[in-house]
């Protein structure tokens, strides 16, 4: 079994050796496409992972039409608790509310009487949120229309804007890359059959099974997926380290949580080898000659 | 039947259409016995390749029925073909030798394409370039060998799997006629040995001097077979390979 195993992968690696320039093209081109993949993909799930914490900071403020009763506010406070998207609800009372104004800017608010109706603060779980939340809290009749619900709706959607641009965009360029990837291990899959025509019709003819004959050209579908794969997580992980240096040189306290090398080169390693194996299989089922 | 009166090889009725509805073979019916060495004459197109690669299973036929050893070849399944090639040697007539391998290593290429592990290799290698006469010769380029050299590689590389059959086409097609005669001489001694000996041949000079079987083809039609009757053999006109 051994022997046998020996065998096909010194044809697969013969055959890796022999068309270089082609083993090169796929290898890198699969690195580069998986590079920007993994790369969109690590910015993108940080991103996410920032923006989840951002609803946090973008809290809303409501006020309630003045003269609201006690009973009437905490049952208020229930029914926004349970609005679907809402992360929490406190009450502001008027008075707490004057009296921080007051501490904040004693000149302005020197001699005035209490402006301000009881309110709440909330916040809610996710950007994309905001707008219905907003909606529901409007059409509650203790709400105050004026000025009704006041949050940072124009920002909250500029960062929602933001990430799916980002998530298209990088579907779309690091797609297409993976496509060339694909058709350019493909190329070099025929290219290696056309080459090993004769070695192919040597061993068809003294009875060599079909997986002798085929296997080699898979595992060098799958060699030049996982080499592209792992090329593509040194990269991501030089790109880091050069980021993370250039925060440094801004004198920033900005850094970058460590990069999960390991882990890159076995998942975009994994991906690329799978990748790399369809790619052969479909090259290897397109050739009659290696039927 | 019992199997010493069943043919060994028994085409019925064959009929082969290539794509475009070229003819290959029309109503062919033959027998050929175990330890038999048989010629295919013919002239281009003729058919004679064609009854090679039907029992190679390069080709199945339209109509008939191709059968070796009791099993009928249209039956087979795809996955079985490598299987039937291990019980034959198959001598193509370009030798198909790899440029940039040793003899030696020519051999034992095939040898490990079928499953031999590398010291079955080292142990029967030199064996079966032995029984060819170009064990002398076991170091050597492809391109440092004669005609006759090359295509006596091919006949090693045809007997790595010990076959009872051996199907040559054309096998001295590119050879002069004393290279020829030498390559005849192997098969002779090879079918003495009691291998069964097939050879798709347009060399009527060297066809004459074995005194074996011959059947002549003619347009996909077999014409005559020295078995039964005296041969109508094709013009000796030099006519390119089938």
């Amino acid at each position: 079994m051994l022997d046998r195993l020996s065998f096909v992968i010194g044809e697969a690696m013969a055959a890796l050796r022999r068309n270089g320039f082609m083993t090169f093209a796929a290898v890198s081109t699969v690195a580069v496409s998986l590079f920007l993949l993994g790369g969109l993909g690590y910015s993108y799930m940080r991103a996410v992972e920032y923006a989840q914490t951002i609803p946090g900071k973008f809290d809303m403020r409501v006020y309630l039409v003045p003269g609201t009763s006690l009973a009437t506010i905490s049952e208020t406070a229930a029914k926004i608790r349970q609005i679907p998207g809402v992360a929490s609800a406190f009450l502001i009372p008027k008075d707490k509310a004057w009296e921080k104004q007051k501490r904040d800017d004693p000149a302005i608010t020197m001699g005035l009487e209490n402006p301000y109706p009881d309110g709440f603060k909330i916040t809610i779980k996710r950007l994309k949120d905001g707008d219905s939340v907003a909606n529901q809290l409007r059409a509650m009749p203790v709400i105050d229309p004026d000025p009704g619900v006041i949050y940072l709706k124009e920002e909250q959607h500029l960062i929602d804007d933001g990430l799916q641009v980002m998530r298209w965009l990088g579907l779309v360029i690091a797609g297409l890359l993976f496509l060339t990837a694909g058709v350019l291990i493909f190329n070099a899959i025929k290219l290696t059959i056309t080459h090993r025509r004769r070695e192919i019709r040597i061993m068809q003819l003294v009875g060599a099974s079909f997986l002798t004959v085929r296997v080699p050209f898979l595992i060098e579908g799958v060699v030049q997926g996982m080499l592209g794969g792992a090329f593509a997580a040194l990269m991501l992980y030089g790109s880091q380290n050069v980021f993370q240096n250039f925060l440094l040189t801004l004198s920033t306290r900005s850094h970058l949580s460590p990069f999960p090398a390991g882990q890159a080169v076995l998942i975009l390693g994994g991906v690329g080898g799978v990748y790399g194996l369809i790619c052969s299989g479909l090259a290897v089922a397109s050739t009659s000659g290696a039927q | 039947m019992s199997e010493a009166l069943s043919p060994y090889i028994e085409f019925k009725d064959v009929q082969v259409e290539y794509p475009g509805r070229v003819t290959g073979l029309h109503d062919v019916s033959l027998r050929v016995k175990k330890g038999d060495f048989v010629f295919f004459v013919g002239k281009t197109g003729a058919g004679k390749s064609t009854l090679i690669k039907l029992l190679t299973r390069e080709v199945k036929q339209t109509k008939g029925t191709v059968i070796l050893h009791g099993r009928d070849l249209g039956q087979l399944r795809d996955r079985e073909i490598p299987a039937l090639r291990r019980e034959m040697g198959i001598v193509p007539q370009d030798f198909a030798l790899l440029p940039r391998k040793r003899v030696w290593e020519n051999v034992a290429y095939a040898m490990r394409a079928v499953g031999h592990t590398r010291s079955e290799v080292r142990k029967k290698v030199p064996d079966i370039l032995d029984q060819v006469n170009i064990g002398q010769r076991a170091d050597a380029f492809p391109h440092q060998l004669s005609g006759g050299e090359q295509q006596r590689v091919a006949i090693a590389r045809a007997l790595i799997n010990n076959p009872p059959l051996l199907l040559a086409d054309e096998p001295t097609g590119n050879l002069d006629p004393d290279h020829s005669w030498e390559i005849m001489e192997l098969l002779k001694s090879l079918n003495l040995k009691g291998t069964t000996v097939l050879v798709a041949s347009h060399d009527m000079m060297v066809i004459h001097r074995m005194g074996r079987r011959i059947v002549t083809l003619d347009g996909g039609h077999v014409v005559s077979d020295s078995e039964t009757a005296a041969p109508v053999l094709p013009s000796e006109e030099p006519t390119p390979d089938a």
